[in-house]
């Protein structure tokens, strides 16, 4: 069965709430809304995945996550050997989709962490800053203005610049 | 019946001339055409003035919006009826581990019954795709190799002078006749 999610990145709120120091009469309207939302769309819908579920009966089918074998990428491929380019290529494509997905979880996290935090995030959530900062930074630096026909070898040419543009600067 | 038609264009005639006047009532029988629009009365059967409102032909509009949710719902409500059915009865699959020594199919890495069922059904599987394509490429770069020799050879066949391509073929020398220059006095 997949892992469930991960518990450091989306920590619980604390279990035991301190007491609320309420300055007027007026009930909470969240909680309000929430029971109204609770008795209204989640009971029926609930029940009606209940009636549903029973339906399908014990039959029940499976996916699975798909691993590619890692092949030889644009440097390591003779020139001109254009199978060897096409293969690279498309690991680089299923690389580049992997990485905008880490940046997603990135940005998840830190949404949830702002969430959780309130107006308290600035300085509480500064791991989750951080790791956004970090990953965001590095994925522009790969892969950000490849425009829209990226591909390996420009995200190669665009490496072999970044690292002149470095070597120059020693 | 010829003097009749005559009574009847006569009444008709003293109609038109006097609408207001009714000589008698024998003469609405014979007249037929007769200008009635001066002497209505209007009736209101009910209190209010009732006013007929002038608007434009709402016919064709009416026609065309019913007309495409008829196209629209004829298969939709089938299409619609049939992903509900699925949903409700098959439904989704779970995500599991990929089991040991166990190579899934290609249609096993989809969630939803229906896509699994045209990549198993429809699509050729990505791997075949791939290899496809690889062939594609490998036919491709073995024609431009084939190419660029062909270039090259004929590069050098042309600046050399000689090379099969660049030779005209003549008859055997040794099939001239030479009788007839061998000796100067022919």
């Amino acid at each position: 069965m997949p892992q469930d999610y991960n518990k450091d990145a989306y920590p619980e709120p604390p279990s035991r709430t301190p007491m609320e120091n309420k300055q007027t009469a007026v009930p909470n309207p969240v909680v309000l809304i929430t029971k109204v939302f609770y008795y209204t769309v989640d009971l029926p819908v609930s029940t009606f995945r209940g009636i549903v579920e029973r339906f399908r009966g014990d039959k029940k089918a499976y996916y699975y996550h798909q691993k590619f074998r890692r092949v030889p990428e644009l440097t390591q491929c003779q020139q001109g050997d254009f199978l060897c380019y096409y293969e690279a290529e498309m690991q680089w494509r299923r690389d580049y989709k992997v990485d905008q997905e880490i940046v997603k979880v990135m940005q998840n996290r830190l949404k949830a962490c702002q969430q959780r935090e309130g107006h308290s995030y600035v300085q509480n959530c500064q791991k989750e800053i951080k790791q956004f900062n970090e990953t965001s930074k590095a994925f522009q630096s790969r892969y950000g203005d490849l425009g829209a026909y990226g591909s390996a070898r420009k995200c190669l040419m665009k490496q072999k610049d970044r690292m002149m543009k470095e070597a120059q600067k020693e | 019946m010829v003097g009749m038609s005559i009574f009847r264009s006569a009444a008709a005639f003293t109609a038109r001339l006097n609408p207001l006047k009714r000589t008698s009532q024998s003469s609405n029988l014979l007249s037929r055409a007769v200008a009635r629009s001066e002497q209505v009365v209007v009736r209101h059967g009910s209190h209010g003035k009732r006013m007929f409102m002038i608007q434009p032909s709402s016919f064709y509009d009416r026609r065309f919006l019913k007309l495409l949710k008829f196209y629209v719902l004829l298969t939709g409500i089938p299409v619609a009826v049939f992903v509900t059915s699925v949903n409700v009865f098959i439904g989704d699959c779970e995500l599991a581990e990929t089991p040991e020594d166990y190579e899934p199919e290609h249609w096993e890495y989809y969630k939803h019954p229906i896509t699994r069922w045209i990549a198993r059904y429809v699509y050729d599987s990505p791997v075949k795709d791939y290899e496809k394509m690889m062939a594609l490429i490998q036919m491709e770069t073995e024609k431009a190799e084939m190419r660029k020799m062909q270039n090259e050879v004929r590069q050098h066949m042309r600046e050399k002078g000689d090379g099969p391509w660049f030779q005209i073929p003549t008859l055997d020398k040794d099939l001239i006749d030479n009788s007839l220059k061998s000796t100067p006095d022919n």
